[in-house]
């Protein structure tokens, strides 16, 4: 059982399950990155801001937050959209050029300050780029044999008496 | 689309070649093709005009403005422009690709070619990414891009959709009363 007025930490999931603006069983505590605070940080510089770190799903938690908004400060909610899609709209640029010219390197550096949305679209322009390059190489062309065909033959004795 | 794709339309394009043999008019279900005498140009589809060329009976001649001149032109052109120039082809690019693979023997200073083609593309496609950079930071409703070829759209455009998805998103949460709960995240 709980106290009324205690802090606790529950998985989103839950405290939606939780949240009916009627009954105010719960209030949510938006969390730090979505702060004021943090929001002079991304208006300076979106770019080394490691979004990673923050969420890992920045945006896609940013935008489940909006269903607890405190009816009294609507406005919160608000500027805090608005900050995700500035945000978003700084990194763009970054994260398309790095993921249409990078081909052949290891992009470990290039994603690793990216949330997980930004990680599925630098994959998206990646995808493009590999697909043009292979192509342009005649590789297109090529039977190959599928990646996961390939990966058979590591798979162990053991493991598949198992 | 795969560039694959892409390129199976392109071949679809005509281009010269001149034969060594002899054929009569042949009629297939896209349309008349030849007659085919030795040493005579007619045009083909550039599908045809490869498989020719890889069983030996024919030579190919190179589109007008596959020269090193024109190409330096359009290239010169290209850097200069915010906009995009017109191509010679709306396939340059795959023909390049496949008349340089195929028949390089045909086409004088092809290197040279390859090279000037290459650098057009990646000048273009830096364009593109500008511009929709600028689309994406006036947050614009609509934009019109004139002259670009399938292939460019089709390397860019995945990217450029899912992105500008996810801004569509973010924006309708900014709706006041909106009861977003959807998971689509």
């Amino acid at each position: 059982s709980f106290l009324q007025g205690s802090k606790l930490e529950i998985p989103l999931w839950l405290a939606k399950g939780l949240h009916d603006s009627k009954r105010r069983i719960i209030s949510v505590e938006l969390p730090k990155i979505y702060r004021e605070a943090w929001r002079t940080v991304f208006s300076a510089d979106a770019n080394v801001v490691d979004l990673h770190k923050m969420g890992p799903y920045y945006y896609g938690f940013g935008s489940q937050l909006l269903n607890f908004e405190n009816p009294e400060n609507p406005e919160i909610a608000q500027t805090d959209c608005l900050c995700s899609l500035q945000t978003f709209v700084a990194r763009f640029r970054r994260i398309m050029d790095s993921s249409q010219n990078a081909y052949n390197e290891d992009t470990s550096a290039l994603v690793a300050r990216l949330d997980e949305l930004e990680r599925a679209l630098f994959q998206v322009g990646q995808k493009g780029l590999n697909d043009f390059q292979c192509w342009e190489k005649g590789q297109a062309s090529q039977i190959t044999a599928s990646s996961l065909v390939q990966n058979y033959g590591k798979r162990k004795l053991t493991e598949v008496d198992g | 689309m795969e560039p694959a794709e892409v390129e199976f339309l392109a071949e679809k394009e005509l281009v010269t070649i001149v034969p060594n043999f002899s054929l009569d008019r042949i009629h297939l279900i896209g349309g008349d093709l030849g007659p085919f005498n030795p040493g005579l140009p007619v045009e083909v589809p550039v599908w045809l005009a490869i498989n020719l060329k890889q069983r030996q009976k024919c030579r190919l001649i190179p589109p007008d403005w596959m020269d090193v001149g024109k190409l330096e032109e359009i290239r010169d052109q290209e850097r200069k422009e915010d906009t995009f120039t017109p191509m010679p082809s709306p396939y340059y690019m795959e023909l390049t690709k496949l008349l340089l693979n195929y028949a390089s023997d045909n086409i004088p200073r092809a290197d040279e070619i390859r090279t000037l083609v290459k650098d057009t593309w990646d000048t273009r496609m830096a364009k593109l990414r500008l511009s929709a950079d600028s689309f994406v930071r006036q947050q614009e409703a609509h934009a019109k891009l004139d002259n670009l070829t399938l292939l460019e759209i089709n390397t860019a455009g995945s990217f450029l959709t899912q992105a500008l998805d996810h801004m569509y998103k973010l924006r309708t949460n900014l709706q006041p009363g909106e009861s977003s709960h959807s998971q689509d995240f």
